[in-house]
């Protein structure tokens, strides 16, 4: 709660000023607006009525400032416009108000999202494991939404709700105290069915929004898998499994306006018996003779005007409930530590990597493992010589993409270090880790952008010809120069689907054009086809000695050309060497050999005896 | 078609009468909920027009002088007035009960339409559409179209009878004061409708900019690996910025229009109230009472709310039309791959005998035993032709491996095969007759298919397996699983087959996932095999202990198999090299080794330096 507050407070920092001048707009706006039935009043009272009646004095000095009894019953049309003139007036200050708080809390929400934006960019990779992808997206747009109701619509409408009721009080006192008692007799039960209806029933709107999301994403799993539906034509099973959720979001919702019915139902009634009985008791007194018409007439008016609002405070009070539940969502992401946060506990200078960038890396010893979960890594040691290139390979869950990871600074080793041209990572700036390193990863994520920009992304100062000749190395040009708009093509949902070796490709002209220390390709050309991934491995080849490259791969044909392989099970380096000295050890890696090559043995075989008849 | 999916917002300012002709079919079960609200909307109308009427008569009763007429007529008013509050209530309650059932109701209806109709359309449909695209039409098209038609009535009546009865009343009690009254009138709907015209437009604006910050918190988050690779950090909060600025200005400005709108029309209806108290306090006395004069200052400040509900509903209307459209876009578009008439008639006859062995729903024989393209060429829509004059003959328990370079049309085969595209020219033939005579969902369900990226539904790995054949047991399930040396893995899992896979599968690898949905198709025990690039993710060790269990499970089915892998294709009984569309080879492994041809090349490139290198070590 404490949290939540502080939060609150901070986010308001630089608007609060803005938000008092739309309270006191507001409180401006509320004085005025009851100003307008105060004139009918005494004009009623004071000009209307029979001269002989008792007129307050209040109501008697409204009429002198219009210009006096006499004058105003030969000119009705002064009070007329003094209505009008206030009118537009409580008008201005509404607007005022409006103005005010839309832009305080809209520039706060504004604060908020590039806050969280730029929170959630910079948390650790630990965090966006465990983070649920649609989870976070709902925290940052319809939490965030809430909270922007919260500032923008419901302070400003229970602070309207308050002003309105608290505003007339003294004016209905001084005017009538009985009948100020009549008019705010249902007041606290109206509040108070609204409180504990909405209290009551918060589990059937949760039900319902839960039943949408079920149905939802039962939809969405059948768009995205229409393939498999159709390759098993199980069209009636899903639309059984569709229509289910779709019946209960049905009942759900229904159920949901059954339960307004009865809470609008309920509350029109205790606000409509509030208004009847300001009429009845007020015409029994008019009807005594212990009543004024102008005040009577207030009476109504003022009724009127303050029931409503004061109806939905109610609601809005209970809502107000959301709009912490939000926060506090909110709030979790924004307390969890950035890396940076993390490290300013353990390096309070980060050190200068040593000039020119060499590309050196070297592991001594690394342990290291997800929290408390067996060892991933287990003392890994091994040494890269710049401009050489490094192969890692063994069977999935070995741990060759756990050592990309920790030389990326994505997660930090447990126990060993790791060195960057002899410098110790951890005591480096992340950042100044990552921009050494270009790296092209299993599932190559792309950008919402054109496929220019996003070869460009990690140099953007790259021109069109060291683009074009990144995308060449990459195999790349020619496919993209087959689209309409060639490098202007936008990618993903809105432009072009690119397929998964094409996605490889970008990924790597991106990582190219970054003209890194250190290249890496993490399975990077696993849906590239054969012959491109033999052309493409060429191109790669020939730039040899420009930068230190490791390779992870399951075809050898890709882990052949390396200068160094290391094969890995289970967390342990289990044999190292050139490609020679590997298939000429027992071992795993001439295992793995033997399997892809015995095809190509006999492949030969049938080479040679189709050859032969040939030769003859 | 395809440019619904770029002017998502349009707006149509025009009604097209003709496109809510056909929506307002959907409504028809629901027409007596509709002609209830109506009469709500009435009945509320004429009471609301009421209870000033009464506090007039009230006032007036109570300051006449003679005092028994007035007690009894006080107690009279008192209950009118009483029995009219809680005939509001009641109404009120009702109209909420009718608007409830129709939207609920509506909404379910033509989402279930939605997603039949979706289950039935080609893949064609599919192509040119994101799924996201795809969900809105059910989820908030879908929303705002069926809470439009109840609403929409309520205060159509409503707005309409409330304008029209409060005009009597003023009339039947004093014209001249009306008219002077409704002077407001002009004002306030030039108004209303102007600023509810505005509001519109920038409340679509930030609507856009909403999806678009989605968009961007989506790709913070999905993207934070590579975010992080390339240090793009600073950049990426520049370019947020402007997006979130984009939001804040549209925000700001629907808000400030607000801002302006509202206290225009209160202020119109105060105006409205003192130029009653200016005219009829003039006459009063002489033509009026001092009842009527409070009534009228009550009409006046009222008028505004119907004014401004109508103007809105008629936003309301201009807004849903473009969800209308889309809705109906989507139901009317006729899927082009179904079974014709004579097929369903064939269906149906057969319904009507006992199921009878070796005999398909559709009539003819269950067994596939042979398939023939003849003179096929295909394209997909406004692209180049895929496949040219393509022929090809295969039989029962033959394995077909296709093989060449991306985008020359393998893929295009197999989704001819399985019916997903039908030939633009030329036949498909089934046991010599078109498949296009042939029922879909028999032809489907025959299917067995392993994609290169797997799909697979949420649940555990045991529901997906299954649903290969939902009836199988578990020890069906189990066996499947264990030809395709997928337990090991599983059965390591912490929960075993009971392990859940996660939203997509994403709680497995790539590589597990293509053994699970190999299994899927493994148990399923179709005729017809497909396997695209299905091993691709699974490391070599693995491929190379599944592959007897699948050459085992392909024996006597049709199988059609696209590999980049040497060990796949081998086995095939034919391959065929497809290049630009057309079998540029055909033959066993030996026959085009032989041949010295394509196939020759794109292996020997391949492997050719291995191994004399590795004749060299050895």
């Amino acid at each position: 709660m404490t949290g939540k507050g502080k939060l609150l407070w901070q986010i308001t920092k630089g608007q609060r000023l803005r938000y008092l001048s739309a309270i006191a707009a507001l409180i401006a706006a509320s004085c005025f607006l009851y100003l307008v039935p105060l004139i009918p009043t005494a004009v009623l009272n004071g000009v209307l009525a029979d001269a002989d009646e008792q007129v307050s004095p209040f109501m008697a000095w409204i009429v002198d400032v219009m210009g006096g009894r006499a004058f105003v019953i030969s000119h009705l049309w002064v009070p007329a416009a003094v209505i009008a003139a206030l009118a537009v007036t409580a008008g201005g200050f509404t607007y005022l108000r409006g103005r005010w708080s839309a832009i305080a809390s809209e520039s706060i929400i504004r604060r908020l999202r590039n806050r969280l934006y730029d929170h959630l960019q910079h948390l650790p990779c630990s965090y966006h494991d465990k983070a649920e992808t649609g989870d976070h997206v709902q925290r940052c747009t319809s939490d965030v939404e809430t909270v922007r109701l919260f500032l923008s619509m419901q302070i400003v409408e229970i602070g309207r709700a308050l002003v309105m009721l608290i505003v007339p009080i003294p004016l209905m006192y001084m005017l009538d105290a009985r009948m100020t008692i009549v008019s705010l007799v249902v007041i606290p039960p109206i509040v108070a069915f609204a409180l504990i209806f909405f209290t009551k029933v918060k589990s059937a709107f949760k039900d319902a929004d839960e039943a949408e999301g079920k149905m939802t994403s039962t939809l969405q799993e059948n768009l995205t898998g229409i393939r498999v539906v159709r390759a098993f034509a199980r069209q009636d099973f899903e639309t059984k499994k569709f229509q289910e959720k779709n019946a209960t979001h049905r009942g759900l919702d229904y159920r949901l306006y059954y339960l307004m019915a009865w809470y609008w139902a309920t509350s029109d009634f205790l606000c409509f018996t509030q208004k009847a009985l300001v009429v009845c008791a007020g015409a029994y007194w008019l009807w005594q003779g212990e009543l004024a018409v102008g005040t009577f007439y207030f009476f109504l008016s003022a009724v009127s005007m303050f029931i409503w609002p004061v109806r939905m405070m109610g609601r809005i009070l209970t809502d107000l409930g959301k709009a912490l539940v939000a926060l506090g969502r909110i709030e979790e992401i924004l307390t969890s530590q950035t890396e940076a946060q993390i490290d300013a506990q353990q390096v309070t200078e980060p050190a200068l990597l040593p000039e020119p960038r060499r590309g050196e890396i070297t592991f001594d010893h690394v342990r290291f493992a997800h929290g408390t979960s067996e060892d991933v890594l287990c003392d890994v040691s091994f040494r890269v010589e710049p401009g050489q290139t490094l192969a890692l390979l063994g069977p999935s869950g070995a741990g060759k993409s756990t050592i990309i990871h920790l030389l990326l600074r994505f997660y930090d080793a447990d126990a060993g270090t790791i060195r960057l041209d002899g410098a110790d990572i951890t005591q480096l700036d992340r950042m100044t880790v990552r921009r050494q390193i270009a790296s092209v990863l299993q599932e190559p994520f792309l950008y919402s952008k054109t496929i220019g920009e996003n070869i460009k992304i990690g140099r953007t100062t790259a021109n069109e010809d060291e683009t074009t000749e990144a995308a060449v190395t990459a195999c790349l040009h020619e496919s993209i120069e087959e689209f309409d708009k060639g490098y202007d093509t936008l990618v993903g949902e809105r432009g072009v689907t690119l397929s998964g070796g094409q996605r490889q490709r970008v990924a790597l002209a991106r990582a190219i054009l970054q003209k890194p220390a250190v290249l890496i390709l993490d399975d990077a050309l696993s849906a590239v086809d054969t012959e491109t991934e033999t052309l493409i491995i060429d191109a790669l080849r020939k730039r040899r000695g420009r930068h230190t490259t490791i390779v992870i791969a399951h075809r050898l044909s890709t882990l052949r050309h390396a200068d160094h392989v290391i094969v890995l099970d289970q967390g342990r380096i289990v044999q190292t060497g050139t490609h020679e000295k590997l298939v000429a050890e027992e071992g795993r890696y001439r295992r793995l050999w033997s399997i892809q090559t015995s095809l190509q043995e006999d492949f030969g075989k049938q080479l040679t005896s189709a050859a032969h008849p040939r030769t003859q | 078609m395809t440019d619904d999916a770029i002017h998502e917002e349009e707006y149509k300012s025009r009604l097209d009468l003709r496109l809510w002709k056909r929506v307002i079919q959907h409504a028809r079960p629901y027409a007596w909920h509709l002609v209830g609200l109506g009469l709500s909307g009435l009945a509320l109308a004429l009471i609301e027009a009421l209870l000033p009427l009464i506090t007039a008569w009230i006032i007036d009763a109570a300051t006449d002088g003679t005092v028994e007429v007035g007690e009894s007529n006080l107690m009279l008013y008192a209950g009118i007035y009483a029995v009219l509050v809680v005939s509001i209530c009641i109404i009120i309650w009702a109209f909420i009960i009718m608007a409830g059932k129709v939207a609920t109701g509506l909404a379910f209806d033509i989402r279930r339409k939605s997603f039949i109709k979706l289950q039935q359309l080609p893949f064609s449909y599919y192509d040119h559409r994101a799924v996201g695209w795809l969900m809105s039409r059910l989820t908030s098209d879908c929303t705002r179209l069926s809470s439009l038609f109840p609403w929409l009535t309520l205060d159509l009546v409503w707005g309409t009878f409330t304008l029209g009865s409060v005009t009597a009343v003023m009339f039947v009690l004093n014209w001249q004061l009306a008219l002077a009254v409704l002077t407001i009138v002009p004002p306030l709907t030039v108004i209303s409708v102007y600023f509810q015209h505005k509001l519109l437009h920038s409340s679509r604006a930030v609507r856009k900019a909403n999806s678009q910050l989605t968009a961007s918190f989506n790709e913070c988050i999905m993207g934070a690996r590579t975010t992080k690779t390339l240090v793009r950090e600073t950049e990426n909060l520049r370019e947020f910025d402007e997006t979130s600025g984009g939001m804040y200005r549209h925000s700001v400005r629907n808000a400030l229009q607000s801002a302006v709108y509202l206290p225009i029309v209160i202020s119109l209806g105060s105006i409205g109230a003192g130029l009653a108290l200016w005219r009829g306090g003039v006459s009063l006395g002489e033509s009026i009472t001092l009842g009527t004069l409070i009534a009228f200052m009550q009409y006046a400040a009222m008028f505004y709310i119907p004014i401004q509900e109508l103007a809105r509903r008629f936003t309301d209307v201009q807004m849903a039309q473009a969800a209308a459209e889309r809705i109906q876009g989507l139901l009317d578009t006729e899927p082009d791959i179904r079974d014709s008439d004579e097929v369903l008639a064939r269906i149906e006859e057969q319904k009507q005998h006992d199921p009878r062995p070796g005999i398909a729903i559709d009539g003819h024989a269950a067994r596939i035993e042979r398939i023939e393209f003849e003179h096929v060429a295909f394209a997909y829509k406004d692209g180049e032709a895929v496949l040219k004059d393509f022929d090809l003959t295969v039989r029962a328990g033959e394995t077909i491996a296709l093989v060449g370079a991306t985008g020359g049309g393998k893929s295009t085969i197999v989704s001819l095969v399985c019916r997903f595209y039908e030939p633009t020219e030329g036949r498909i033939l089934i046991n010599g007759v078109d498949y296009r005579e042939r029922s879909l969902h028999w032809l489907q369900s025959n299917l067995g298919m392993v994609l290169q990226s797997p799909h697979l539904f949420s649940g555990t790995i045991r529901d997906n397996i299954r649903y290969g054949r939902l009836d199988a047991s578990d020890e069906a399930v189990m066996e499947a699983a264990r030809l395709v040396n997928a337990h090991d893995f599983i059965t390591a899992s912490e929960n075993g087959y009971d392990t859940q896979v996660g939203e997509g599968g994403g709680r497995l690898s790539t590589g597990q996932k293509q053994l699970v949905s190999l299994a899927r198709a493994v148990l399923a025990d179709p005729q017809i095999f497909v396997m695209d690039e299905a091993t691709s993710s699974v490391d070599t060790e693995t491929e190379q202990l599944i592959q007897t269990g699948i050459e085992r499970m392909l024996e006597g089915r049709i199988s059609f198999v696209i590999a980049h892998r040497l060990s796949t294709i081998r086995g095939a009984d034919r391959i065929l090299v497809i290049d630009a569309g057309r079998i540029i080879e055909a033959g066993t492994h030996g026959e085009l080794i032989e041949r010295r041809g394509r196939y020759f090349d794109l292996y020997t490139s391949q492997f050719a330096k291995e191994r004399e290198e590795f004749v060299l070590q050895t």
